[in-house]
């Protein structure tokens, strides 16, 4: 393992480790920021959240000087993280210099704290966006495509994160969800029955057809479950389309 | 599951029944788990869909509320069935709960009850009914106490499903099959079945038990035979139901 590979996997023990330990959300988030800087060789960076008006808030930072706050904060109006929320995909700008019809006044406080260059990840939880992970650079030049999935990796856990701290502050919830999860294996089963017996195949290549069906149309494999078993969805929906080259 | 927690709940709804002289019932479940967590009532009642349909049981102030619940058709039991997920409230008087709940929460206050914990009763995607429990001092129930009133719930929907169908004698491993009935290929055989008969797949789990006690077989091996299809049921001319098989040594019933 290099160095580097050695940096990253360091990183993300401590970070997880942090998630079943003593875990305090802003303490986590912090941490993660911190971590970002070295392993993402940016040069600040920090975590805007939604909070219950639709607006993105400040939850932490790498460091605390002025120019990292403003520029966190004054993105409730414009910025890359605001887009990045808007659209839920990365958005990147390796030159801020050129930026000053998108994002005029963040282009301009992000240059005159000495920024070239930000990436803003989105910190998703399947549909919804919680906010962003957002990087500054002093150097202008986009990060490489293996820097990004990393980062994206870490916005990644930045979510598993704060839906944890949910978990932890209401523990009935964790058991309940255990149930839950048990619950759905329950009718995915069933769904498997259901589906073997009307299209006249075996529970295993139900099981394909309906994990592939939840794939496809980007739902939840146990709302498709629940549906084929209640019949609100009909059996032929879930077969795969033919191939016309076929 | 915590296998320990399991057996214990079915020693106490054993001991239950024994004090009254009858079988097992989901009543005793109530009872027991009420008995558990140190509740001060306990409602049960079966579910069709997303709304009530019948009470099985409730006892002292839970009888008043549970009432309130189904007149009203307002409160968390309702939330939990739609939500199939459960409903935990700390103090219905709160202004919060006051709001979710206008018409049932001051009147189930009125009633003297504070917290309110419903638990739907599913059987994957079937809603069976609603497990509540009540308390007069506004209390959360301990993590330990939610993982009591789960493992109770599932005592309870076992139970209450049996009765529906039929009165049977308990097989005396009762915790053996309660457990077989988690398998998974006991759920794929009730999907399959159900869609053979044409009924609900609550329904078809309760066929399959019934055909594996009359033929002294169990259950896990019936459902498997019904996966590996060596085992159909078929309505048959008279609308009732018969079981068919592709091997002429297995018994008609």
């Amino acid at each position: 393992m290099t160095t580097a590979d050695r940096q990253t996997v360091d990183a993300l023990v401590g970070l997880v480790h942090t998630l079943v330990d003593d875990f305090d959300v802003i303490e986590f988030l912090d941490e993660l920021c911190a971590r970002c800087v070295s392993l993402l060789d940016v040069t600040a960076t920090g975590v805007l959240l939604v909070d219950h008006r639709g607006t993105l808030g400040l939850v932490a930072a790498s460091d605390e000087q002025t120019r990292t706050l403003e520029l966190l904060q004054l993105q409730e109006d414009e910025g890359p993280c605001l887009d990045c929320y808007h659209t839920g995909s990365p958005v990147l700008s390796d030159d801020l210099e050129r930026e000053s019809v998108r994002w005029p006044r963040f282009a301009a406080a992000a240059r005159a704290g000495g920024f070239a260059a930000v990436h803003a990840l989105p910190m998703r939880l399947r549909d919804q966006i919680l906010g962003g992970l957002n990087l500054f650079s002093a150097r202008s030049g986009s990060l490489s495509p293996d820097t990004l999935r990393l980062a994206q990796l870490l916005a990644d856990v930045a979510s598993i994160g704060i839906v944890h701290e949910r978990n932890l502050r209401h523990p009935e919830v964790v058991v309940e969800q255990l149930q839950s999860t048990m619950n759905n294996r329950v009718t995915f089963e069933q769904a498997k029955g259901v589906l073997a017996e009307h299209l006249d195949i075996t529970v295993v290549d139900a099981s394909t057809l309906l994990r592939r069906h939840a794939s496809r149309t980007r739902t939840p494999l146990s709302d498709i479950a629940v549906q084929v078993v209640d019949g609100s969805i009909a059996p032929a929906t879930i077969m795969p389309t033919p191939d016309p080259d076929a | 599951m915590d296998i320990d927690r399991v057996r214990e709940a079915w020693s106490a709804v054993r001991t239950l029944a024994e004090h009254d002289n009858a079988t097992m019932s989901a009543r005793h479940a109530c009872m027991a788990c009420e008995r558990a967590v140190s509740a001060d009532g306990v409602g049960l009642s079966l579910s069709r869909g997303s709304t009530l349909s019948e009470p099985v049981h409730a006892t002292g102030v839970a009888a008043d509320v549970e009432e309130l619940q189904f007149s009203i058709g307002e409160g968390p039991c309702l939330d939990a069935l739609a939500e199939r997920a459960p409903v935990l409230v700390t103090d219905l008087a709160d202004g919060e709960n006051g709001r979710r709940w206008p018409a049932f929460a001051p009147a189930a206050v009125r009633y003297g009850v504070r917290s309110a914990f419903s638990f739907p009763l599913l059987m994957g995607a079937i809603r069976v009914g609603v497990l509540d429990l009540y308390r007069l001092r506004p209390q959360p129930l301990t993590k330990d106490e939610v993982a009591d009133v789960l493992v109770y719930a599932d005592v309870a929907m076992l139970l209450a499903m049996r009765s529906a169908q039929s009165a049977q004698t308990e097989r005396h491993d009762i915790v053996g099959t309660a457990l077989d009935e988690r398998r998974a290929e006991v759920h794929q055989a009730s999907g399959m079945v159900s869609v053979q008969l044409g009924i609900t797949v609550d329904n078809a789990l309760a066929r399959l038990r019934a055909y594996a006690y009359a033929s002294d077989l169990r259950l896990i091996d019936v459902a498997r035979d019904v996966v590996a299809r060596r085992l159909r049921f078929a309505p048959d001319e008279m609308g009732d139901t018969s079981s068919t098989s592709g091997d002429p040594d297995k018994e008609q019933t």
